[in-house]
């Protein structure tokens, strides 16, 4: 404990000078703004930004790409509540709700209470990493196959909580994101399938592309069907900032988030995406009446934004504790670091503590620079929203393109894009859920692969997922939960489907 | 005080004496410049993501190159099907104009040799420079049932008890090649666990989820000064000079067939002007020769291939090494 | 009948991908093949077709007539233009025409304003991402 509290001190010596602030800063601002442009996520702020920090000292330069990752999270919810269109995402989560609440006039309840929530997950996932990162570590390097596997299971039945609407329609989407992750190369023995000859379709099918097309393109289609209204949303804007009300609705989800986020940034796959959609469907199961949701319940935008910014300092602790990246924005920062001649391994936080404590204590003050920043943003953004539709469409579908050209630099993901976004606007017209195609799309490809190698590596096959104690638990809980939940629904709708 | 004025002033016409007698790479390269190029950034291409082993090799390449040329450089990684789908644009899309400098792996030969189908071939790329080059590790764990053993002591026992000393393997690359020769070799058999990258079977070692695993120098580096990992041997011609007590495969097993790195070098799509080719090829010589890149290059635990840093005829020397690994796909009947 | 149509789809859909997915292989001797997980999603969207197929509840789904068709077409076509051309033609140009076809059949503005608004927006962009953050986006024969 104490040593924990002198190295956040020596931390926060090298952090408090004005250079190294200042970069914080910055990189608080870039990331908000990156997070606010649809399509442009965090990934691709990093790697255009990544030259930039050559010319920096090696923890100025961290500092900022970190900054940049979850002050990314911040921005992200911000085009989620107003237009419906998630920023990056790991906000597609923050449409279903947030975005109601700005139809209704809350837009700046639900901006507020994302800020906020974004603040004390990320102060919290701080704490966390603070006092336990390398005790975390050892344990997270310990989950192996065969705990993915039954993570990614838990992951699904989850989803099957979230469906709005018809549950065999939301299997379908389910079934169909499966298929979708399985194009591109089998990561189990490297054969092509589902390519057909094409070389773009072995690069498999970009997440991003998949994710602008299905919420924000189609967004923009059914938008300017009924282009009869100027703005947005009618005259009125109830009240800037969340409620007495709100705040009681709000601070467990928040909470919740928090925890549930930080572990699903612990381990591969996924991240912040994984974790919002994971909160989501958690505030949706416990919630008294989970049929508000989608309605604008403030739970739904508070636990999501929450989860997604604690995923961010869990995500770091493998990869500065060990050096082992659990997604592909810390992989990038590992190579930032690697060009700065910095190997970070087992022994990196005891042979370069000014490095680990400096970041550490930069999340700290990056957080409250975050929230003095976005608060007040709240304010301008929800004034964004008296542009009239049809200035503002152009130039969101002209970032929309940009955005998922920066992922792979590849046209054909344009292509992409356009096609989910047609099939998002027909099949959001027949009552289909989309989100479950997403996430299910997100953990495909771990859980075919995490499957495959336990049953490779066991001795005994099958066996291995009952024999550690870590996987034989997530399954039972699995199992459980797909028993109450098909009790439930089957009451519910008095039969399925 | 007046003699130390003295020595300074001859310390400085020293100095600048010795400067003037070697011709600046500044000023010889500034000669090969083409009249009207660059007169935009140059791109060099990446097949991989960003912060990756090639990625990093290049952007650091960039900085250096950048420097020596004065001309802005941008770093685009072009990723997806594990390198597939940049080697396709490359090879078959990107723009002969000089303004795109792919910064390549050797893992392009068996794209072309093996997924390609004959839709573009690696010749359609001219090597321009050799950049550094990698050799594959085994690496074992320091506690579990095989700690302590050698290469032989590992693959005797993977002999008398086959299918129990699981390998950490990428699928579809020399991870998995290297496998065929020694079970060949040996008789042994190994299990394969297959994982996306030489990085992640390393975190499976650490985490007791595999027995060995594969990978380049800076991916376990880490991990052996924190003692964790030990290296078992390299597929290289000859020991590493930052692991002298490692031996290589071919001592080990008597052999000279196990021979699995990674060359990086610099290409340009085929039909690039020869005077902006030229141009290129010199700019990022040039920056090879820089000692602080070679430093950089040297801590990042790469290593440099005297047949091809000194090759008179570097796509020549390119070729026969390809010619190898096609030899092998021949005869493992992976290619007709 | 759309929705009816549709779930047709599905099932002839996921039954071709099983077909596909089977001849890549379900099981080997190391567990399941390249085909097992395709093969099982493609016989559940097979198979919530039939069941949505037999279901007597359709949603009649409210497809856009006259103005609103236009303005969606407008907007897919738009966005054709912009996958098709712009490796030939580049970003700048490419994203200033489809501007144009957008603000013409959205939004019917003057060409006067479609052209000083698409310039705008094509601009910034082009200034936002290509200058100052340093993407390489395509270019087009002259450069840019």
């Amino acid at each position: 404990m104490m040593e924990a509290l002198n190295g956040l001190l020596t931390g926060f010596a090298v952090i408090l000078t004005p250079s190294n602030l200042y970069l914080c800063f910055l990189g608080s601002l870039i990331g908000t703004l990156v997070g606010v442009l649809p399509g442009v996520g965090p990934l691709a702020a990093l790697a255009l930004l990544l030259p930039v920090t050559f010319t920096l000292s090696p923890i100025g330069g961290l500092v900022m790409l970190a900054s940049i990752f979850y002050g990314a999270m911040y921005g992200g919810s911000t085009t989620s509540i107003l237009l419906n269109i998630p920023g990056e995402a790991a906000s597609v989560v923050t449409c279903f709700d947030g975005h109601q609440m700005a139809r209704q006039g809350r837009a700046g309840p639900a901006l507020g209470i994302a800020a906020i929530g974004s603040f004390i997950a990320g102060t919290l996932g701080v704490v966390i990493m603070t006092f336990f990162a390398p005790a975390i570590a050892a344990v997270a390097i310990r989950f192996g196959p065969p705990e993915n596997f039954s993570l990614m299971v838990l992951g699904l039945v989850c989803t099957l909580f979230m469906i709005s609407g018809s549950t065999i329609k939301g299997v379908l989407m389910m079934a169909l994101g499966f298929l979708t992750a399985a194009v591109g190369l089998d990561v189990v023995n490297g054969r092509e399938r589902y390519t057909f000859g094409s070389v773009d379709l072995s690069g498999g099918v970009e997440l991003l592309a998949v994710v602008i097309g299905l919420f924000g393109i189609a967004e923009i289609l059914s938008n300017v069907e009924t282009m009869a209204k100027s703005t947005l949303l009618a005259d009125r804007i109830r009240g800037l900032w969340p409620s007495l009300a709100d705040w009681r609705a709000s601070w467990r989800p928040i909470l919740r988030g928090s925890g549930l986020g930080f572990v699903l940034g612990l381990v591969p796959g996924g991240g912040p995406v994984t974790a919002a959609f994971m909160s989501y469907a958690l505030e949706k199961r416990i919630a008294a009446q989970p049929d508000r949701f989608g309605k604008g319940a403030i739970e739904g935008v508070a636990g999501p934004e929450s989860a997604n910014n604690s995923a961010v300092a869990g995500s770091l602790i493998p990869v500065l504790s060990l050096g082992i990246p659990s997604n592909p924005v810390t992989a990038l920062l590992l190579g930032a670091l690697i060009i700065q001649g910095i190997q970070p391994g087992p022994l990196f936080i005891a042979q370069r503590p000014d490095l680990f404590w400096g970041i550490v204590a930069s999340m700290y003050i990056g957080n409250v620079f975050l929230l003095l920043l976005n608060l007040p943003l709240v304010g301008l953004w929800v004034q964004f929203l008296r542009i009239p539709y049809r200035v503002m469409f152009p130039v969101v579908l002209l970032l929309c393109v940009v955005g998922t050209y920066s992922a792979n630099k590849n046209v054909f993901d344009l292509w992409v894009m356009l096609g989910f976004g047609v099939a998002g606007y027909v099949l959001r017209k027949l009552e289909y859920d989309l989100a479950p195609f997403v996430i299910a799309f997100v953990l495909a490809p771990l859980l075919e692969q995490s499957l495959r190698q336990s049953l490779v590596m066991s001795p005994d096959g099958a066996m291995i997922l009952i024999k550690r104690p870590v996987t034989a638990l997530l399954l039972a809980v699995s199992v459980v939960l797909t028993f109450l939940m098909f009790r439930r629904r089957t009451k519910s709708e008095g039969g399925l489907p | 005080m007046k003699w130390a004025g003295i020595s300074y002033a001859l310390v400085i016409a020293l100095l600048s004496t010795s400067a003037g007698a070697q011709s600046d790479p500044k000023a010889e390269l500034a000669k090969l410049k083409p009249k009207d190029f660059p007169t935009q950034p140059i791109e060099f291409t990446v097949v991989y993501p960003a912060g990756g082993g090639m990625d990093v090799s290049a952007r650091l390449l960039a900085k250096h190159v950048e420097n020596w040329s004065g001309d802005r450089i941008i770093v685009n990684n072009r990723t997806g099907g594990a390198g597939m789908v940049g080697h396709s644009y490359l090879a078959t899309q990107a723009k002969p104009d000089g303004y795109t400098v792919g910064v390549i792996a050797s893992l392009l030969w068996g794209d072309a040799m093996l997924r390609a189908q004959g839709r573009w071939s690696f010749t359609d790329l001219e090597p321009i420079a050799y950049v550094n080059s990698d050799a594959l590790i085994w690496v074992g764990s320091t506690d579990g049932p095989y700690k302590g053993m050698s290469i032989k002591d590992v693959v005797n026992a993977a002999k008398d008890k086959p299918n129990t000393i699981r390998v950490a393997i990428v699928p579809g690359s020399m991870w998995e090649y290297i496998l065929d020769q020694i079970e060949a070799n040996s008789g042994a058999k190994f299990l394969r666990v297959p994982f996306q990258g030489g990085g992640a079977g390393i975190t499976a070692l650490i985490g007791g989820n595999v027995d060995i695993a594969q990978g380049f120098f800076s991916e376990f580096r880490g991990y052996l000064e924190g003692s964790k990992v030990t290296p078992l041997a390299v597929a290289a011609a000859g020991r590493m000079d930052f692991l002298k007590d490692m031996p290589t495969f071919n001592e080990a097993f008597g052999s000279n067939e196990y021979l699995w790195q990674l060359v990086r070098y610099a290409v340009v799509p085929k039909g690039t002007p020869p005077d902006r080719k030229a141009y290129l090829a010199a700019a990022v010589q040039t920056a090879m020769k820089d000692p602080e890149l070679i430093a950089e290059y040297r801590k990042q635990g790469v290593f440099f291939d005297p047949k091809l840093e000194n090759s008179k005829n570097l796509a020549a020397d390119l070729n026969a090494y390809a010619e190898v690994e096609r030899q092998f796909y021949v005869k493992t009947g992976r290619l007709k | 009948m759309f929705e009816r149509t549709l779930n047709v789809f599905w099932i002839v859909f996921g039954a071709a991908s099983a077909v596909y997915a089977w001849s890549l292989g379900m099981v080997g001797p190391a567990g399941p093949e390249s085909g097992l997980f395709p093969f099982i999603a493609s016989i559940i969207v097979s198979g919530a077709g039939i069941v949505l197929l037999l279901r007597r509840a359709v949603v009649a789904p409210d497809f856009p007539r006259g103005g609103g068709l236009w303005r969606v077409l407008g907007v897919i076509l738009g966005l054709m233009v912009m996958a098709a051309e712009m490796p030939y033609l580049g970003f700048s140009v490419t994203s200033f025409i489809t501007m144009i076809i957008l603000l013409r059949t959205v939004d019917r503005s003057s060409w006067l304003s479609a052209i000083a608004l698409a310039f705008v927006s094509t601009a910034s962009v082009f200034w936002l991402f290509g200058q100052i953050l340093g993407m390489a986006l395509p270019r087009g024969p002259w450069g840019w």
